[in-house]
């Protein structure tokens, strides 16, 4: 199953406004009448939670209805679909796409991946004893800067049975676990990406049962950290971050968000293959970071302007 | 010990609009007021889901669209405007911290605080 990734996250919001207003400040592009972008494409739907166009609600009220998977091809898509088509409906979209749900009621889609193949540099960074990535004279940042986000990067769900859950994206969908937190659940990427993970499952009673956040890839730590500042600026307040994760290793800034869930930047998430082998820890503190990083207003070590001559 | 903290004028809340509000100069505000016709309702500005987190996505950003409920915009936990009960999300069943607060003869909203 060649899955690369969510090129799409569905949302039936309470208020569109605000939630149109967040995406635009988090650094989205609005596209057509409900989406907002990524610069490959990859983006999230804003709707009214009550509009018809949308998917059933899970009965927690998430406001989260729909998952849509990027695939490499229409015969993957359709493979997909033979594989749910075994023990559950699977509906068929004159688009190609196709719509169906996971073992909890996440509504899932699965479409030939519109995300556009980027062709642009890495944050760049100079170090002694590596060539330098950026030349003479080639500064690194401005004051004016605001990182767009590239792409949809992952989901983390809230989810009543996280074993049945992982079961069923190994079994059924090809995910592979790439690490794992011990009775909590696991990280996993599917088969067409080498990303860390795409998915987090964590267990929880099920009234919890819903999303937990969603984030974009950001081109670089200092992409991520000036996006986040950018947010605070606009008045938007942080959840958890900026820091770096361990697991994966990508840097995070999570914020509280209208979307009832944090919406995170993350940049630079380690990449694995098949040799890879997942590794656990026990959940907390000190396994979720190796920094935690707390924003602070401009400040410098100065005293007021100095007297005017003769005052 | 607790004391008494002046807040802001009654009218300085839009009716069923919330608004932060920082008594002890943390820099942050940490606690809310709802405003609902004649009557307030003050709670410390902490989700019970994991304790130590504050609800809104914004500053006063503490009410859904409708203004119906409280929400920590965190996981989407609803909380009861009167009752500060958690009704929906993570902590369902919990409630939020009350705080006392009175309209006084003096047109301000006094609350009070336990240290
Ligand atoms: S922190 Fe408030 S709902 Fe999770
Ligand atoms: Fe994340």
């Amino acid at each position: 199953m060649n899955i690369i990734g969510p090129d799409l996250l569905v949302f039936g919001v309470d208020d569109v406004d605000a939630c149109r207003q967040f995406a635009s400040d988090y650094g989205l592009t609005a596209s057509g009448d409900h989406r907002f972008v990524a610069l490959d494409g990859t983006g999230i739907e804003i709707r009214s939670k009550d509009d018809d166009a949308l998917p059933a609600a899970l009965e927690t009220g998430s406001m989260l209805r729909k998952t849509l998977y990027g695939v490499a091809d229409q015969a993957t898509v359709d493979a997909i679909a033979a594989e749910l088509e075994k023990d559950r409906d699977v509906t068929r979209f004159d688009d190609g796409s196709i719509e169906s749900k996971d073992d909890h009621g996440f509504v899932l889609g699965f479409q030939v991946t519109v995300r556009q193949v980027l062709d642009m540099p890495a944050e760049t960074i100079n170090a002694p004893g590596a060539p330098a990535q950026r030349g003479v004279n080639q500064i690194a940042v401005s004051k004016e800067d605001s990182p767009k986000p590239r792409t949809l990067s992952h989901v983390v769900y809230f989810v009543p049975d996280a074993p049945k859950q992982e079961a069923f994206y190994r079994d059924r969908l090809g995910f592979v676990t790439t690490d794992r937190f011990t009775h909590v659940g696991p990280f996993m990427r599917p088969a067409g990406t080498q990303d860390h993970h795409t998915v987090f499952f964590i267990q929880t009673p099920p009234h919890m049962k819903g999303i937990e956040h969603f984030t974009f890839h950001m081109g670089g730590p200092t992409d991520v950290v000036t996006a986040g500042t950018n947010m605070v600026n606009k008045g938007y307040q942080s959840f958890w971050g900026p820091g770096r994760h361990i697991f994966g290793s990508n840097w995070f800034w999570y914020f509280k968000s209208p979307f009832g869930c944090n919406m995170e930047f993350d940049a630079d998430m380690d990449l694995h293959d098949e040799q890879w082998a997942a590794r656990e820890a026990m959940p907390g503190a000190d396994n979720s970071q190796v920094f935690l990083l707390q924003y602070r207003e401009k400040w410098a070590p100065m005293g007021p302007p100095p007297p005017k001559a003769g005052a | 010990m607790s004391k008494r903290v002046r807040l802001c004028r009654e009218d300085d809340i839009p009716d069923f609009c919330a608004q932060g509000f920082d008594p002890e100069r943390h820099g942050f505000d940490t606690i809310f007021v709802v405003r609902q016709d004649r009557y307030y309702y003050a709670y410390a500005d902490v989700c019970p889901h994991y304790g130590d987190t504050s609800l809104p996505w914004k500053k006063d950003e503490y009410l859904d669209a409708a203004g119906d409920n409280i929400v920590c915009a965190a996981h989407g936990a609803l909380f009861n405007i009167r009752s500060g009960l958690c009704t929906s999300g993570p902590c369902k069943g919990e409630s939020l911290r009350p705080i006392p607060v009175n309209c006084e003869a003096d047109g301000y909203l006094w609350i009070t605080l336990e240290d």
